[in-house]
């Protein structure tokens, strides 16, 4: 992680054109290389502030700002599609045109790319989603959840943002599925350099593959720091009605005994585990 | 009394070259709660719809083998008295709506059987409380939150008083609120006399701890089958099936092979700590009970 300011989130309120306020003073800064995630309650803000974040909605007052670019800004929408993406949690609202060549075209053709770059930045998209060739003549509607979701982050991907927004990755998927999706995701941080920020409510991915954790909750940011921190706070937490994984309350029932009460994963509670009962036996 | 059994039960989907299911053999005993796990496209939907009569109903197909649902053959049953047998939730219950408000939605299927009006306002007030929706009633099903939905999804399945009630990934769609809300109906469910309760579920670590057996299918066969006690145990195998036991369920597993620990293996949270704590309080750790 550098310290280098991708987006900078100041004092930003929201409301829809129905009345209801979304966002009611969000301030936040996202940095290069960071993996996040935004978790909290349904109706918390947290898909607002990310339409907020890829310039699809516009503040009320406070302003969002992407590589010092104003999202406001006359223009600003078609710089922001090459700086940060947005994949929908469903692939099929996002998905729409008969190839998978030509879903993963759409962006850069659409910013008037000439096809040579075109057809070398879909090759790189889907060469690092794991989209091969042989399939991209294929309709999208075809292929597997999966894979029709990698094929939504391939065309995201193909316009090269710095910053992915993912909304809920791993909904409705099995085990395998969620860890092959999120294994990917992490890929395109640690290699790629990418930001990442997940959207989600699955506190045992959060905890085993996310560096930075935003809470929200009724459009505020209820906390904002490492996923450590987040989930040893477990009271704080339970406004926004998000538990931390099993094993997180596990060491903090067990506190008492010396468990640090920030513990994410099982192999950390055994190691603490042991450590504790060593002390306590001798 | 078996409520439900199937017999080298297959079933292949027209136009497909494999099976979906194959020699599927169990029983659920009446009044049981019995949940299905396994990887998605492994045959869980596809076993509670035979169950159902779905297939092969409303599929075509290839049938082999018997499903019994009381100790009946359900292709020697009418159609009607199998639906009025078996309740089922999907996981989108957006397709279920027809009516302007909850209560409408409620009663209609019960005004359809003939029921007398006192009868009608007994049975929505039971669902109603088993359900959590008595703030709904008077809104309209469009306005109300997918958790919600999936509540009255539930209530208006009960009303008609199924004696098997079969809910297929209920809480898939839903976030952590509307989920604890699911998981507090399935515990109510589990209360009622004469419900036999089936739940597809990929949330191990909440459903495990309501279900007297859990069902594993992979591949299109059972994989395993057994009470949660010893379903955990070989996490080993667990996970290469796709599956997680319930993250603290693991660390007593891992305690356990390391003989750090002897007992049975907990499938919820109170139960781990209380196993947890008796390791750790001074003197607690029996050595040579290993």
């Amino acid at each position: 992680m550098t310290d280098e300011r991708l987006i900078e989130v100041s004092d930003l309120v929201f409301s829809y054109p129905d009345g209801t306020l979304a966002l009611r003073n969000i301030s936040l800064d996202i940095y290069a290389n960071q993996f996040i995630a935004f978790i909290g309650q349904n109706g918390s803000g947290k898909t607002t502030i990310a339409k907020c974040l890829n310039g699809l909605l516009k503040p009320n007052s406070g302003y969002v700002k992407i590589d010092n670019l104003d999202t406001r800004e006359k223009g600003a929408t078609k710089k922001i599609v090459t700086k940060v993406g947005y994949v929908f949690q469903n692939p099929d609202h996002q998905l729409f045109n008969n190839t998978i060549y030509k879903e993963i075209a759409y962006g850069p053709r659409n910013i008037g790319l000439d096809e040579k770059e075109v057809d070398e930045r879909v090759r790189e998209a889907a060469n690092v989603c794991g989209v091969e060739e042989s399939i991209f003549q294929e309709h999208p509607f075809f292929l597997t959840k999966g894979l029709r979701q990698r094929v939504s982050i391939a065309s995201i991907l193909a316009m090269r943002p710095r910053t992915i927004i993912v909304d809920e990755p791993t909904t409705g998927q099995d085990l395998r599925q969620s860890f092959e999706v999120m294994n990917f995701l992490r890929n395109l941080w640690e290699k790629e350099g990418h930001t990442i920020i997940i959207i989600t409510h699955e506190m045992p991915i959060v905890a085993q593959y996310t560096q930075r954790v935003v809470a929200l909750a009724k459009g505020n940011v209820l906390l904002d720091g490492t996923t450590r921190e987040v989930f040893a706070q477990p009271e704080l937490l339970a406004q926004t009605f998000v538990k931390p994984p099993q094993i997180t309350r596990l060491a903090q029932a067990l506190s008492k005994y010396g468990i640090p009460k920030d513990i994410l994963t099982v192999q950390e509670m055994y190691d603490a585990f042991v450590i504790a009962q060593g002390k306590t036996s001798s | 009394m078996i409520a439900v059994s199937t017999q080298d039960l297959g079933w292949k989907y027209a136009g497909r070259n494999n099976f979906a299911i194959e020699h599927v053999n169990l029983e659920i005993e009446e009044n049981t709660f019995t949940s299905i796990v396994g990887p998605n496209e492994h045959g869980k939907t596809t076993l509670v719809s035979c169950i159902k009569g779905l297939i092969p109903n409303s599929f075509n197909g290839v049938w082999r083998g018997k499903v019994e649902i009381f100790g009946k053959d359900t292709r020697e049953i009418s159609a009607q008295t199998l639906a009025n047998e078996i309740g089922f939730v999907f996981a989108d219950p957006e397709a279920q709506f027809t009516s302007m408000t909850v209560e409408e939605e409620l009663v209609f299927g019960l005004e359809n059987i003939g029921l007398p009006l006192n009868e009608i306002k007994d049975r929505l007030e039971w669902v109603t409380n088993i359900t959590l929706v008595s703030d709904l009633l008077d809104k309209p099903p469009y306005e109300i939150s997918g958790g919600q939905k999936q509540r009255v999804a539930i209530a208006s399945v009960l009303a008609m008083k199924p004696r098997i009630i079969i809910l297929d990934e209920p809480t898939s769609m839903l976030d952590p609120l509307g989920k604890d809300f699911i998981f507090d109906i399935l515990t109510n469910l589990k209360k009622e006399q004469d419900l036999t309760i089936i739940v597809i579920e990929h949330n191990i670590e909440q459903v495990a701890p309501l279900s007297d057996q859990i069902i594993l299918m992979y591949k299109g066969n059972i994989a395993k089958m057994a009470p949660p006690a010893t379903f955990f145990e070989d996490s080993e195998f667990l996970y290469e099936q796709g599956i997680n036991p319930p993250m603290a369920t693991t660390f007593l597993d891992q305690l356990k092979r390391n003989k750090l620990y002897d007992g049975g293996l907990p499938v919820n949270l109170d139960d781990a700590i209380r196993a947890a704590e008796s390791l750790l309080k001074p003197n607690g750790y029996r050595k040579g009970t290993s």
